[in-house]
């Protein structure tokens, strides 16, 4: 242990690191000579009674509450969902080009019922060849086209339809990925 | 019609307490996907801490509630910023210790005596550990931003070290030097109480 005793001063500037016990740790016979020489001094035990009850006094702090209009202030702040708004308008663009291909293939109500009758006539040979009497019928390639063209539009059409339902007024909003 | 305003209203409270049990990185998520009840839940949870934490760095309860509201504005245009594959509590501080902290620069510095607000409910007149509040005041933001991120805001000091980019033992050095601080001063309040 030091010959000479602890200064007051320099007990008060280790006093925090005494009482959160990290000079025990670090320097355990320094922590001894500061227990010595709070025992025998009335000053520094008095500062250590402030350094213990400073952090409980600091976590009991109360602060008076938020104004209840916080919430609404911020949120007006803020406006409208841009970001929903963006995507939302964003989505427009592939779903008129997917339209667009997807009207110019069918061309009127001629083209619709040639598609009816071409797919009724691929079903049926699709039967005779389950069946085994007759060869699987060959697609052409375009309808494939067409096929991933209507499911690539019904699918970023429902995701914009679930954007829209999110931003309508009033409208609930959805928790689907909260279920997952 | 009235079954289904009924089922509506049924859905509506079951989507609340949904939103309510979520945590706070899956509501960030919901909210960045343009989900506004998520952050209103957000704002909800965090208010109290961060009106208080706000109001014990400025002591002004309209400035309090400015700069609340100004850390809130910040959160919601910052969200896209925040990688869910981390804590969200520091990300979260980190952006209010910062807007405090630049709130702080530019305002107009207030008069010597800030609890002079009319008592009401916009306006609480704060009567716990006075002593306390004045010293917190004193001291240099540099160290009061840590005391109140770890004792008000509830921070681990490694998430108080990460919200102000300080190595964990410069977070402990200043939070001892600021409790000496602030010990000093209510040790000379206390005695200038005594001897009144």
């Amino acid at each position: 242990m030091n010959a000479v005793p602890l200064a007051c001063a320099r007990v008060r500037v280790l006093l925090e690191s005494y009482v959160d016990g990290d000079l025990a740790r670090d320097d355990a016979p320094l922590a001894a000579e500061m227990r010595e020489h709070l025992a025998g001094c009335a000053d520094c035990r008095r500062q250590h009674h402030q350094a213990v009850s400073v952090p409980f006094r600091l976590k009991a702090l109360i602060s008076p509450p938020p104004r209840a209009s916080l919430l609404a202030d911020v949120m007006s702040s803020i406006g409208p969902a841009k970001t929903g708004y963006r995507r939302a308008w964003t989505l427009v663009a592939p779903e008129a080009i997917l339209a667009a291909f997807i009207l110019w293939y069918l061309s009127g109500l001629d083209g619709l019922s040639s598609i009816a009758s071409g797919i009724f006539g691929d079903l049926q040979s699709l039967a005779g060849w389950g069946s085994g009497t007759g060869q699987l019928p060959s697609v052409p390639r375009v309808d494939i086209v067409l096929l991933i063209a209507l499911i690539a539009l019904a699918a970023i059409a429902g995701y914009h339809l679930s954007i829209l339902i999110r931003l309508a007024p009033g409208a609930l909003p959805t928790r689907r990925a909260a279920r997952e | 019609m009235h079954a289904a305003a009924q089922e509506s209203t049924a859905r509506a409270m079951s989507d609340a307490r949904l939103t309510a049990t979520l945590p706070a990185a899956q509501l960030v998520r919901h909210a960045t996907g343009g989900d506004r009840d998520a952050f209103e839940e957000l704002i909800r949870r965090l208010q109290r801490r961060v009106y208080g934490f706000a109001y014990q760095h400025l002591r002004d309860a309209d400035e309090a509630h400015d700069l609340a509201q100004e850390i809130f504005v910040k959160f919601y245009r910052n969200l896209s910023r925040y990688d869910a594959e981390r804590p969200f509590d520091p990300w979260f501080w980190k952006l209010a210790a910062n807007t405090a902290i630049n709130y702080r620069r530019k305002r107009i510095p207030l008069p010597a005596e800030p609890a002079q607000e009319a008592a009401g409910p916009d306006h609480p007149r704060p009567t716990h550990d006075p002593a306390l509040v004045e010293a917190l005041a004193q001291l240099d933001p540099a160290y009061r931003m840590p005391i109140l991120l770890h004792y008000y805001a509830d921070l681990s000091l490694e998430q108080v070290g990460q919200s102000l980019n300080l190595s964990i033992p410069a977070i402990k050095s200043r939070l001892h030097r600021a409790r000496a601080q602030l010990r000093n001063s209510l040790a000379e309040a206390e005695e200038t109480e005594e001897t009144r």
